[in-house]
């Protein structure tokens, strides 16, 4: 199964590298799941959750505030404003 | 002792002094450039991320219009400069070749008939200008060097907010002067042109080639969110770096000062070695002269 390649990076330090196998991000309309082989894609977010499931299930939640991700070819970048503890809304 | 070699004496007594200053200069600044450093390299990713990301933008869609992005802005002829200084001295050229950058881009973006508002980080810039009672649009000085990430933000917000503004009063054009960090040994003064964004403008046909991409909520809004957020990224990377230059800036020149006092000290050292000689030497001639009159007046008792 192909797994994504995630870079997830905040204005002034990388705070997640590495293969996952779901991403979920908080798009500017609504939460918004990222699986392998997607299409291209360029999103805003807003505010909530970012969470990075990696390949062995275990997921990780960062709370975000404003940012954008694109994908492109499996590979996902996320970059964001501002990092802080998870809401705990929508994660698990 | 002399008067001649009282005053050689303290001479190098005042170099050596100003010596311990430059070492103890030279020393803080080399510890700085690496924390520098790294806070460049850990802004790197997200500036890398966010080119990225803008570049798939402007190349994959043909529809996206953004202010910024539009290649001849002359709605109001003005254009901002944006300079990064230091705020304090014994930098060597780091604040005057910026300055000199400017005053550079000043004269051309003048003579193109354009109207310049100056934006000065730093105390030095600031009091350049002030100095020749000419106008400053906004500093920020003095500034910390743990808070540039902040600096930076605040500074893209304003000038964000200038450039979108449709008015009158509203900006064309934005650069930065700031001085590029290439390695410990070597700086450069340099202008980027921030707005209008020169988007790298990929091979026509490599258009076809890559896939289209999708935009969430809309490309417009992608793009409203996206372009300023690139501006404020090459703001900050751009003072991140500016800050590396100077601590290097600052390690040369202290360390040619410190090499110059101990040039200072040789040879004074020299002199007052010169003049104590000379003074023995005089004596001894006094003496001898002394007693050779006392041995030819033929008298025996003292």
């Amino acid at each position: 199964m192909s797994s994504l390649e995630v870079t997830f990076v905040t204005a002034g330090s990388t705070v997640w590298t590495g293969r996952a196998a779901q991403v979920v991000v908080p798009a500017l309309d609504g939460s918004m799941g990222i699986l392998p082989r997607m299409q291209p894609t360029l999103a805003i977010l807003g505010s909530g959750d970012v969470r990075v499931i990696d390949e062995s299930g275990r997921a990780e939640v960062f709370g975000v505030d404003g940012g954008f991700m694109s994908m492109d070819d499996d590979i996902v970048t996320i970059g964001v404003d501002s990092l802080h503890p998870a809401t705990g809304a929508g994660s698990r | 002792m002399g008067a001649q070699q009282r005053e050689y004496k303290k001479r190098i007594r005042s170099a050596q002094g100003m010596q311990k200053i430059f070492k103890a200069q030279e020393m803080i600044a080399a510890a700085r450039i690496s924390k520098a450093q790294a806070r460049v390299e850990a802004t790197t990713p997200y500036a890398d991320a966010i080119t990225q990301a803008i570049g798939a933008v402007a190349t994959h869609t043909r529809d996206a219009v953004h202010p910024f992005l539009a290649q001849d802005r002359s709605r109001t002829g003005r254009v901002a400069i944006l300079l990064i200084t230091s705020d304090r001295g014994m930098a060597g050229s780091y604040s005057s070749s910026a300055i000199r950058q400017a005053e550079r881009l000043n004269n051309t973006l003048r003579a193109e008939g354009k109207s310049v508002e100056r934006y000065i980080v730093g105390r030095k810039g600031d009091s350049y200008f002030r100095f020749r009672n000419r106008r400053v649009e906004q500093s920020w000085t003095p500034y910390k060097e743990t808070e540039l990430v902040e600096l930076g933000h605040e500074i893209a917000a304003t000038l964000n907010a200038r450039l979108l503004d449709e008015s009158e009063n509203g900006l064309d054009e934005l650069f930065v002067v700031g001085t590029r960090f290439i390695s410990r040994f070597q700086q450069e003064a340099r202008v980027a042109r921030l707005v209008p964004l020169a988007v790298v403008d990929a091979d026509e046909d490599a258009d076809t080639t890559f896939p289209l991409y999708d935009f969430i909520p809309d490309a417009a809004t992608v793009l409203d969110d996206l372009v300023p957020r690139y501006v404020t990224s090459r703001i900050v990377s751009i003072l991140l770096q500016s800050m590396a230059s100077e601590h290097a800036s600052r390690q040369r020149a202290m360390k040619t000062a410190t090499d110059n006092a101990d040039s200072q000290i040789t040879k004074f050292t020299r002199l007052a070695n010169a003049a104590r000689q000379a003074e023995i030497t005089q004596e001894i001639t006094e003496i001898v002269g002394g007693a050779d009159a006392l041995a030819g007046s033929g008298r025996k008792d003292r």
